[in-house]
């Protein structure tokens, strides 16, 4: 019987076949050949010598990578302080009896991460302006801080604020939103008793917030972690907008470097050694990052109840074993 | 049973089929667009935006009958319709193509328009793919590199052979040079890179009949003009080549002289970036832009369009561009006659301790019409492809942008200036009588040493590096590119 309902194998790999063969065209592809040039001193056309180490022994000397390589980690940082951190004191906020139209709230917060980073670097762009821009005319109109806008800070020249400080925060108001939907989607799943009998207890606000919600979503924490260091590893969209990684190269990140190279010194070799270690470092810091939370960020509860879980699984599969052998199946 | 497998084999088989037709019908879809572009360009030329009010691009001299190409020709340039408006050179390279389709109704040229800014990346992106169109605007500072590569075909003999040889001015074919042969032919947009536009008027309340001959008196006007809350030159550098191109690159010769940059061109040895005559030069551009209250202070944070509004709403009482600026300046404020009547040009003021000043504008072509390599197996189409690069930098093109805009071009042509603007024949005359033209420094040499200068120009004007240590910088370039 299960036979008949059981595809040939010929079946299951004709139908296979196709998403297999497109993962490999266009992941897997390109990544070997990204390898391979970065051996290579291509300059753009057919001629491509191999050149062995030569590329890897420039980026390892090359300064200007290895700032674009701080400020992604800088991102990082304040990215996940920015967005995770502010998107939880929101899903706090929202979730507290005083906020009324919460699904409002909840889209509103979600509109920013729909818009493309390119356009959204386009209006901060506007916003930052000296001249024309929204803050100086708050600080000049509104709050007289300075005579006239010719005086205000010039925020893209990184002046008043660091220049990295001043690109996050466009990435940090677009992506609040995205990780507030995922977090309140693991909040909701947190047995509402619990957090009743907190307040009962006279647990307030910030303390049901730190030892009660906190551990319960760690987990979901946890992701929102990697895809934020992820995300920020490969920044380029709206930075690329606002200041093309100016002044000089002060707000350089590696994916406009790796593009800069490639396209516009036509160092097709290099820009394709600088994508493998974007490849290689973003592994390295999302592991590194993961290392951290699992090691730092876990109590002897989590161990716990890990060790019951493993104990549990181990528990079973033996029960399985043993039923097989007794044939009952 | 088997039905359901033949079934299951034969969907999956028509997928595969469909996926691999992908390939082919994008290539069906790319034909279209570049019938799409033909079409735009035949509207705009109808519609009225790019024509001639007076001049017509004549018709090609070759009849077609010449010609024993019939077919495609791929084609692709960044004279995009809204670059055309204001434009002379792209109104004009239009234009001509045009006339030259009209003429040869048996080609159909597929063009690719792209704005300036993706057409740079396009066709590298295109040229690593060693899959070039038959026609294109090849960029100066990559000659060298897309010649050893065997991209671009040699038009040394073309040119030679040419009927219109006797008025060529070879001068222009430089940038286009490799180890002595020609891979392009100057074309679309030519005209000085560097000068400065003022308010005649203004300049007369703060004190001055004309535009100063030094930088000391402008950094004095500059006193008087901060006063009355105004800028005293607008510029623009947020893209990183405006520095380069349309102030370092004239400013520098005050200081180096001309031989210098003949030397770096040719790579002999004997000049280096690291010489002190050039360090002078970046030390004072440095001095200029951060020590001074001449520019407007966010230069590093507005592009030069940004910066050309300055000067047009009267917030700054002068402004450095290229002759795209001044003519954009100038049909914006046409109608302004009192304006336009006080705007004036001038060259860039002498710096200072600038031992080899003399009055100077850099000139020349940034790009020239080259031909793909591969298009040498087909005779007929390599003729074809030939006829039209002689016809859009011939004595057409040159007719039509030197009476319509006062602009010069590759084919010295005697033209008729009685239709000109006032401020166009003044552009011509600062152009190609009254100064000096100097060489554009990023139309030689490679894109990667230009691309450690610029954003080094932004460093050294915030304070976040010293002149010795970007010619240093430069130079490490610079000997990398010489040891290709």
């Amino acid at each position: 019987m299960l036979n008949t309902i059981k595809p040939r194998g010929r079946v299951i790999f004709a139908y296979l076949f196709l998403p297999v063969a497109l993962f490999v065209f266009t992941v897997f592809v390109p990544l070997v050949a990204a390898l391979y040039y970065g051996f290579t001193d291509w300059k753009g056309g057919p001629v491509k010598n191999f050149s062995g180490l030569a590329n890897y022994a420039q980026l390892f000397k090359d300064e200007v990578f290895w700032h674009s390589f701080g400020n992604n980690l800088y991102l990082v940082a304040a990215c996940i302080i920015g967005q995770i951190g502010i998107a939880f004191i929101l899903v706090m906020l929202i979730n507290s009896k005083l906020v009324k139209l919460k699904s409002i709230h909840r889209t509103f917060g979600f509109f920013p991460s729909t818009i493309s980073a390119l356009c959204v670097g386009f209006v901060w762009k506007m916003i930052y302006d000296q001249r024309t821009g929204l803050i100086n005319w708050f600080l000049v109109d509104v709050l007289h801080k300075y005579k006239g806008m010719k005086d205000a800070p010039i925020w893209l020249n990184g002046e008043a604020l660091p220049i990295m400080l001043i690109l996050s925060i466009p990435l940090i108001w677009q992506y609040i939103g995205y990780y507030m939907v995922i977090i309140l989607s693991a909040f909701s799943s947190i047995d509402t008793s619990v957090l009743e009998s907190a307040e009962i207890d006279g647990a307030n606000g910030l303390q049901r917030a730190l030892y009660i919600v906190f551990p319960l979503i760690k987990n979901t924490l946890f992701v929102c972690v990697t895809l934020c260091v992820a995300g920020n590893m490969k920044a380029f969209d709206s930075i690329y907008a606002m200041t093309e990684g100016g002044p000089g190269t002060s707000s350089m990140v590696m994916a406009l470097y790796g593009y800069n190279q490639s396209f516009k010194s036509s160092n097709l070799g290099y820009g394709s050694t600088i994508s493998v270690a974007i490849f290689v470092l973003s592994l390295a810091v999302i592991g590194g990052s993961q290392f951290l939370l699992n090691t730092y960020m876990t109590d002897d509860y989590d161990k716990e109840e890990k060790r019951i879980q493993r104990k549990r699984e181990k528990e079973a599969r033996a029960a399985m074993k043993k039923r097989m052998k007794g044939g009952r199946i | 049973m088997r039905l359901r497998k033949l079934l299951a084999v034969g969907l999956s088989l028509a997928m595969t089929l469909q996926l691999s037709a992908c390939g082919s019908s994008a290539a069906t879809s790319s034909e279209q667009t570049g019938e799409e572009a033909v079409a735009t360009a035949d509207e705009t030329a109808e519609s009225g935006s790019v024509p001639a009010d007076d001049v017509e691009a004549p018709a090609p001299e070759t009849s077609a009958s010449e010609l024993a190409y019939k077919g495609e020709i791929n084609f692709m340039h960044y004279s995009t319709s809204e670059e055309a408006e204001g434009n002379g050179s792209s109104d004009g390279f239009r234009s001509c193509i045009a006339a030259w389709e009209e003429a040869h109704p048996d080609i159909t040229l597929n063009q690719d328009i792209l704005a300036n800014v993706d057409y740079k990346t396009q066709i590298a992106t295109k040229a690593a793919a060693n899959d070039l169109p038959d026609v294109f605007l090849l960029q100066g500072m990559n000659t060298a590199n897309w010649a050893k590569q065997g991209l671009v075909l040699d038009l040394t003999d073309v040119i030679a052979s040419s009927p219109d040889a006797s008025g060529y001015n070879m001068d222009l074919l430089v940038p286009f040079t490799s180890e002595g042969r020609y891979y392009a032919l100057p074309a679309v947009s030519g005209g000085t890179c560097t000068v400065v536009i003022y308010d005649a008027a203004l300049w007369k309340e703060a004190g001055f009949d004309s535009f100063p001959a030094t930088w000391k008196e402008v950094e004095e006007a500059s006193e008087y003009f901060n006063e009355q809350g105004m800028d005293t030159i607008a510029f623009g550098n947020a893209g990183q080549w405006q520095m380069n191109s349309c102030f370092l690159s004239c400013f520098g010769y005050q200081y180096t002289g001309t031989d210098w940059f003949n030397h770096i061109i040719a790579g002999d040895g004997q000049a280096s970036f690291e010489d002190e005559s050039f360090v002078k030069a970046l030390e004072n551009t440095r001095h200029l832009f951060a020590d001074t209250k001449i520019f407007n202070s966010d230069f590093n944070a507005v592009t030069n369009e940004d910066a050309r509004e300055y000067f047009i709403s009267g917030d700054a009482a002068a402004f450095i561009g290229g002759n795209w600026d001044y003519s954009y300046i100038a049909e914006t404020l046409k109608d302004d006659t009192e304006k336009i009547g006080n705007m004036k040009i001038a060259v860039l003021p002498e710096g200072d301790g600038a031992t080899a000043y003399e009055k100077m504008q850099n000139n020349g072509f940034g790009y020239g019409l080259a031909i793909n390599a591969d298009v040498a197996g087909d005779k007929d189409k390599l003729d074809a492809c030939i006829d039209l690069i002689e016809y859009l930098t011939g004595p057409s093109f040159a007719e039509y942008v030197g009476s319509k805009y006062g602009l010069g071009a590759f084919y010295k042509a005697d033209f008729d200036t009685t239709g000109l603007n006032s401020w166009d024949i003044d552009l011509y005359n600062y152009s190609y009588v009254d100064n000096k033209a100097v060489a554009i420094y990023d139309s030689f040499l490679g894109g990667d040493v230009w691309n450690t200068l610029n954003p080094g120009l932004q460093d050294l004007t915030s304070g976040k590096t010293d002149a010795a240590a970007l010619a240093g910088a430069t130079q490490k370039a610079y000997t990398a590119f010489l040891a290709q």
